[in-house]
């Protein structure tokens, strides 16, 4: 029972090859509304199943812990090396959220609490959701949303783009939005030799969101007259940036740093 | 330690600073992003009074002070109030201030005006942050924020694709020069068990010899991972690529790139000063990477043809030899040399514009001797000194020079390697100038010669004095003597590089003075010339460093590729 739980909760806080069930499912949700959702919901119900299954850890020192952080960690990379050819910014937001929520299984295994863990989750979850829901729209104008076919979008939806942009920022740790305060977490629980994996993560983001920003807002746009985000949705997406970030700073920076 | 919520003038206002051009940017994005002049406006307003409190809180710490850290009561966002942050915090919100005010006219027909002047203040408000972080979150944060907010600013107008690459090229160097410095603070904030700068300091002066797992002292790694990331901050040999093709962006963001931020590698320099004390090893690399990137950068300046390129590869020479002072231990110098750097490379780049439009109208190329001679019928007059006068003062002038003005303000005039190597350099340098304007041709070249000498006496001068006093107020207490002492080798290896580098300078002029009476280049033939232009093909092309960075990124996005399509995207 225990196996099927442990096997349950690698799908849905997606550890690699599971990690590809877990994308499978967020692929197959019907709508933006359904996807963004399946990113928030799944990885909770990943961490709920992990503790219903009993298993608890104090740290990355038992026999197979290591390779338990070592698969998670890979899960990370792989996942932000395979981002950086994507064009299309719903399989973008799936992979940046897979790489950050892999690194989760780090702090699982340090043994932080449940409450922390789950915390940790939205710092990738909502963007990755939110990032979907903005795909959604993008799609729904230009008929898909793949980035660096015409190019110039910053010039015909900045409203849509300034959300991209921010949202992309805030998937991909960037200060003061909340993933950064978890990766200096998990860089914290981690021991000194570990940290050279972790970094790759880093930097292979900062690749990803170069690609993803340069197709995004560089060029001139060349298709159809297209009508931007309204105001209204355009203040409700920025709000929300705000709430994140300023939660970043107080819920997760105040409290979680290095350890 | 001093907590902001005591409630001194002098702390508020110091922890006002950095918040002030956060402040202008949420009034511009939320309030007056449509207009274009309030926006202005505003951002300059805030600017010069960011500027005004930094130069009276400097004063105020020079009159009675002690350096403070101010800080809100959590781990992290505090701020170092001490001889560098103040000093950094007037010279970043002077360039900003020259900056801003340059910008009012020159992008005032560019779209998205309200948007450029908010990420300007964004921008300085982090570098604020950065050189007064007290605490290793406050810095990486900042840190990290600097490379995002330029991307934006350098790819300020989206309709140029060419802007958003080289945008990229810059964020992805700079991303690549993060993870050193978060490898750093890892390794110290775990080995010393705490966030905040001043206390790891201060553990490490008690307990230099901790090692890591590697049995390596931790001060030697963790200032190897710290020299990394100032190394791609500024520029340095193999991370250089980038900064060239800043010039693609605004040419206001050109300035603050090469006067204010890339000059961050010479701060991290001097802010972990404590750390270096004991990384003599960190010190010699970072001298032999600085000369190398003198020397590359300055050979790279010489072929282009183009000005702002030109200036962008004297920014890199210029980074080379900051990170080099730091290399021999001469930290106040780096400070003072970057201030310097910034402050002549704005006004160059501010200037460029206008030195553009004058070559439009004449093109100052000087007037061919023979063409005078011959076709004018105009006499030529004698327009070089005798040679031997000139090697007496290229040889005995700078030296007497940099003496007199070393021996005045130093008790022991070579209490350090680092002295001798500056003091070297300095008269190479000097020689290099005076020989320099003996080749070049003129009517009168008595005062040609007179003009170079009384501006190397002022600014050798200048630069001893403002570097002593200057390294005085940074490092108090005879600190600076250990930096010194830690960038010093043993006599044999220091003597023997003294030896190779005189000779080579020396064997340098020789070959300058004696290449047309011999005829050199005549008897070296063919062979010289192809591998003259061999070099001169790689140099064009920036030794192909660019290429192959082009080439590895574009193999390993086509294997990401294969991967998604292989995994089915899933």
């Amino acid at each position: 029972m225990n196996l099927v739980l442990l096997l349950l909760s690698g799908v849905f806080l997606p550890l690699f090859p599971l990690s590809w069930l877990f994308n499978r499912l967020v692929a197959s949700a019907p709508g933006a509304w359904a996807k963004a959702l399946a990113i928030l919901v799944l990885p909770q119900l990943g961490v709920q199943l992990l503790w219903t299954s009993g298993l608890r850890f104090s740290g990355i020192a038992g026999p197979w812990h290591g390779p338990a952080a070592a698969l998670a960690l890979g899960t990370a990379i792989l996942y932000a090396f395979r981002a950086i050819s994507v064009r299309e910014i719903t399989i973008w937001a799936r992979f940046m959220a897979t790489s950050g929520l892999a690194l989760a299984w780090l702090q699982v295994l340090a043994g932080l609490p449940a409450a922390q863990v789950q915390l940790s989750l939205l710092a990738w979850s909502i963007p990755g959701a939110l990032l979907c829901l903005w795909a959604g729209e993008l799609a729904r104008r230009m008929g898909g949303a793949y980035i660096g076919l015409s190019g110039g979008v910053a010039r015909v939806l900045p409203r849509l783009s300034t959300l991209l942009t921010m949202g992309a920022l805030a998937a991909t740790a960037t200060p003061v939005f909340p993933g950064f305060f978890v990766l200096l977490n998990v860089m914290g629980v981690l021991p000194a030799g570990w940290v050279p994996f972790l970094l790759p993560v880093l930097f292979l983001w900062g690749w990803s969101i170069g690609r993803f920003l340069q197709d995004l807002l560089f060029g001139v746009y060349r298709g159809e007259e297209v009508e931007d985000l309204g105001i209204a949705g355009a203040w409700a997406g920025a709000l929300v940036l705000v709430v994140f970030a300023v939660a970043g700073l107080f819920f997760w920076g105040a409290t979680w740093t290095v350890s | 330690m001093g907590v902001f919520m005591r409630g001194n003038a002098m702390d508020v206002l110091a922890v006002a600073i950095p918040f002030l051009p956060v402040l202008s940017a949420l009034v511009i994005f939320l309030f007056v992003r449509r207009g274009r002049s309030a926006s202005a406006r505003t951002s300059v307003g805030v600017t010069l009074l960011t500027f005004v409190l930094a130069l009276a809180v400097l004063a105020g710490y020079l009159a009675s002070g002690t350096p403070q850290v101010e800080s809100i009561g959590t781990d992290w966002g505090s701020l170092w109030v001490d001889p560098l942050s103040l000093i950094m915090w007037v010279f970043v919100s002077g360039i900003s201030l020259l900056v801003h005010l340059y910008s009012v006219r020159y992008m005032v027909e560019e779209p998205g005006y309200p948007r450029f002047f908010a990420l300007l203040d964004l921008m300085t408000a982090t570098i604020l942050f950065m050189v007064s972080a007290a605490d290793l979150v406050t810095l990486l944060a900042a840190w990290f924020l600097v490379g995002v907010l330029l991307y934006f600013l350098l790819g300020h107008d989206t309709d140029r694709p060419a802007a958003g690459r080289y945008a990229f090229w810059t964020q992805i160097t700079y991303r690549f020069g993060d993870l050193p410095l978060w490898m750093a603070a890892a390794l110290l904030g775990g080995t010393y068990h705490s966030l905040s700068l001043p206390v790891i300091f201060s553990r490490i002066q008690m307990a230099p010899a901790v090692h890591t797992l590697w049995s390596i002292p931790v001060p030697e790694v963790a200032g190897f991972l710290v020299a990394l990331a100032a190394f791609a901050r500024s520029a340095q040999f193999l991370l250089h690529g980038w900064l060239p093709y800043t010039m693609d962006g605004p040419t206001p963001v050109s300035a603050l790139m090469h006067a204010g931020i890339v000059n961050a590698g010479g701060f991290l320099f001097n802010r972990f000063a404590p750390v270096f004390e004991h990384a003599g090893d960190v010190l010699h690399l970072a001298f032999l990477v600085g000369l190398v990137t003198a020397i590359t950068g300055s050979a790279l300046m010489l072929i282009q043809n183009d000005v702002k390129r030109s200036l962008g590869y004297s920014t890199m020479g210029q980074m080379g030899f900051m990170v080099m002072e730091c290399g021999v231990g001469a930290f106040p110098l780096a400070v003072f040399h970057l201030i310097a750097h910034g402050f002549f490379k704005a006004s160059l780049f501010l200037s460029a514009g206008n030195v553009i439009g004058d070559a439009r109208h004449h093109d100052g190329v000087p007037a061919d001797p023979v063409y005078t001679s011959v076709v004018e019928r105009r006499p030529r007059r004698p327009s070089r000194l005798p040679w031997m006068v000139a090697a007496s003062l290229t040889i005995l002038v700078p030296i007497t020079v940099l003496a007199l003005s070393h021996f005045f303000v130093a008790a022991h005039p070579f209490y350090g390697q680092g002295v001798l190597i500056l003091l070297f350099f300095g008269w190479v340098t000097g020689a290099q100038a005076l020989f320099a304007a003996h080749k070049m041709t003129q009517t009168n070249p008595w005062r040609l010669m007179g003009g170079i000498l009384v501006s190397f006496v002022l600014i050798v001068v200048g630069y001893t004095l403002i570097s002593h006093y200057f390294g005085n107020f940074l490092y108090p207490g005879g600190r600076g003597e250990k930096l010194y002492q830690a960038a010093s080798l043993g006599s044999f290896p220091f003597a023997v590089l003294m030896l190779v580098l005189a000779l080579l300078f020396v064997g340098g002029w020789a070959l300058t003075f004696f290449a047309d009476t011999l005829d050199l280049w005549g008897s070296l033939g063919a062979r010289w010339r192809g591998t003259y232009l061999v070099l001169y093909a790689s140099l064009s092309r920036e030794m192909y460093i660019n290429d192959l960075y082009a080439r590895l990124s574009q193999i390993l996005v086509s294997a990401s590729r294969k991967l998604n399509i292989w995994l089915r995207w899933c």
